[in-house]
């Protein structure tokens, strides 16, 4: 168990601006810039690590707003839990006003979306949008008719130039509990019919990329707080993995062009990249060959 | 209220309705082109619908919940509205919602989607459960907080009669159960509901 002291001093030292974070990100003028996390709220320290390692981070990069992957809050949901799973470690990033989007996890009481700093607006899931860019937030945990019905709609309805879908499931992953192949089975017609760009999920405790499935950018980040190391596993179908440490993204969306980079939670730049954003294709042409990804 | 049956589950719901039958359900002799399916469903609508009613006039006395940054506020109102409902249900029991007519039919439903599906997606369905070790749903029992909401199978939901968006299904082990989302409470379960 580390000291007060020791961990005193480790906090000081994540957080402090000059050690310079390496920020790979152009930070261009009008950009879209948020944070994603996953599997957070664990109250522990690995939590606390991580989230003076975003601090660390905004300080050079810095973001308006972040999307949490569900298991917000891990077990009892008290007053004092909230506080100590959530707005202490984040207080900092809170009091600058930056905005937390959190969707549900299998952990998450659903009457979370009554908690106003998640901003779910008391419902389970919403879209929102920043600038050239709709964010779709879905409840994984219960897909029910009149949510996809909900999603099919937004989807259509949805004149943004970038479609990010999130949500606490991943659709792809290695790791051990394997892909939600039924999750994927009602989502993905959904997200390739109406061209969506890119999908984050959590769950699974550690990082994931994955080359385009049907032209869409999957990423799990569910290693914020958690770990389960050594739990990817090597295959074709990805393009990069991280499972040695905690691990948050970083991401940037500039016109056609999404920058992220990937961080450790001690501060390692774990995985960096540029995706070029999946033209809008007519609903007859699902298939047709995905966007090139390649290395800033 | 609930809406009218999808082609889907018609469909479902005519291949199951020998199960109903089977049950024991009262035989319409004089409306032969009455349905024992659809017969069993407007049954659990109705249900659900005198819950919902009595939920309403519940959900007045503590006050609706807007959200709010206090997590105290949410929880105090959750903690009021489930005491409500468990004082005004204290004589609920197993089967007052998932009758047995209604219990048979849906387990015929799910034990059919089940066997349809690959055993990778059935191995999925099995690892969900496992995060829910000795837990015995029970009526009026608050879910507990410390148990993940397993998360329930996105393509088993589609048959099952739709609810109201305050109530929910849940899969515990091999029960079914029927949930108050906001105030958490176990309205009633199935047991033997899902395949094992």
């Amino acid at each position: 168990m580390r000291s007060r002291f020791g961990t005193a001093i480790l906090a000081a030292i994540l957080t402090a601006a000059p050690l310079g974070a390496q920020v790979l990100l152009p930070m261009k003028s009008g950009s879209v810039r948020f944070l994603v996390i996953g599997d957070a709220g664990t109250g522990g320290r690995e939590q606390y690590d991580v989230a003076n390692q975003i601090i660390r981070y905004d300080k050079t990069f810095p973001f308006t707003f972040a999307l949490m992957l569900g298991d917000n809050i891990y077990g009892s949901e008290r007053p004092q839990d909230f506080d100590r799973k959530f707005t202490r470690p984040y207080k900092t990033l809170l009091d600058k006003g930056i905005e937390f989007n959190a969707a549900l996890g299998n952990h998450d009481d659903p009457n979370q979306r009554f908690y106003k700093p998640f901003n779910l607006g008391g419902n389970r899931y919403r879209t929102f949008k920043k600038g050239n860019v709709r964010f779709f937030v879905i409840d994984s945990n219960y897909l029910d008719p009149e949510q996809l019905k909900w999603l099919d709609k937004e989807l259509a309805a949805s004149g943004s130039d970038w479609k990010i879908a999130y949500f606490h499931h991943p659709l792809y992953t290695t790791a051990r509990r394997g892909p939600e192949v039924e999750v994927r089975a009602v989502l993905e017609p959904l997200f390739v019919k109406h061209g969506v760009d890119v999908v984050f999920s959590g769950h699974e405790h550690i990082y994931e990329r994955y080359k385009p499935q049907k032209g869409i950018y999957y990423f799990t980040v569910g290693g914020a707080a958690k770990l389960r190391k050594g739990d990817t596993h090597p295959s074709p179908m990805l393009a990069a993995r991280f499972d040695r440490d905690r691990s948050f993204l970083l991401a940037e969306i500039a016109g056609d062009s999404l920058y992220f980079q990937t961080v450790s939670r001690t501060g390692a730049v774990v995985d960096k990249g540029v995706l070029a954003r999946r033209e809008v294709r007519p609903p007859a042409t699902p298939t047709a060959a995905p966007a090139a990804a390649k290395t800033p | 209220m609930l809406r009218a049956l999808d082609f889907r589950r018609l469909v479902l719901v005519v291949s199951a309705g020998a199960a109903v039958a089977a049950t024991g359900c009262k035989k319409e002799e004089t409306k032969p082109a009455a349905n024992p399916t659809d017969t069993v469903f407007a049954d659990f609508a109705k249900r659900i619908d005198g819950y919902v009613k009595l939920r309403k006039t519940l959900v007045d006395s503590v006050g609706e919940l807007d959200p709010t940054k206090s997590q105290a506020e949410i929880t105090t109102r959750a903690t009021k509205l489930a005491n409500s409902i468990i004082a005004a249900r204290a004589q609920a029991k197993p089967g007052d919602i998932f009758t047995p007519e209604f219990s048979a039919l849906i387990a015929t439903l799910i034990k059919q989607e089940y066997s349809r599906r690959p055993d990778s997606v059935q191995e999925t369905r099995e690892d969900q459960q496992d995060e829910l070790p000795n837990f015995v749903p029970k009526v009026n029992q608050l879910y507990p907080t410390t148990y993940p909401l397993a998360t329930f199978p996105a393509t088993l939901l589609p048959i099952l009669p739709p609810l109201p968006e305050a109530l929910e299904y849940r899969i515990v082990q091999n029960y079914l159960v029927l949930r108050d989302i906001e105030a958490n409470v176990i309205l009633d379960v199935m047991p033997n509901a899902v395949p094992t």
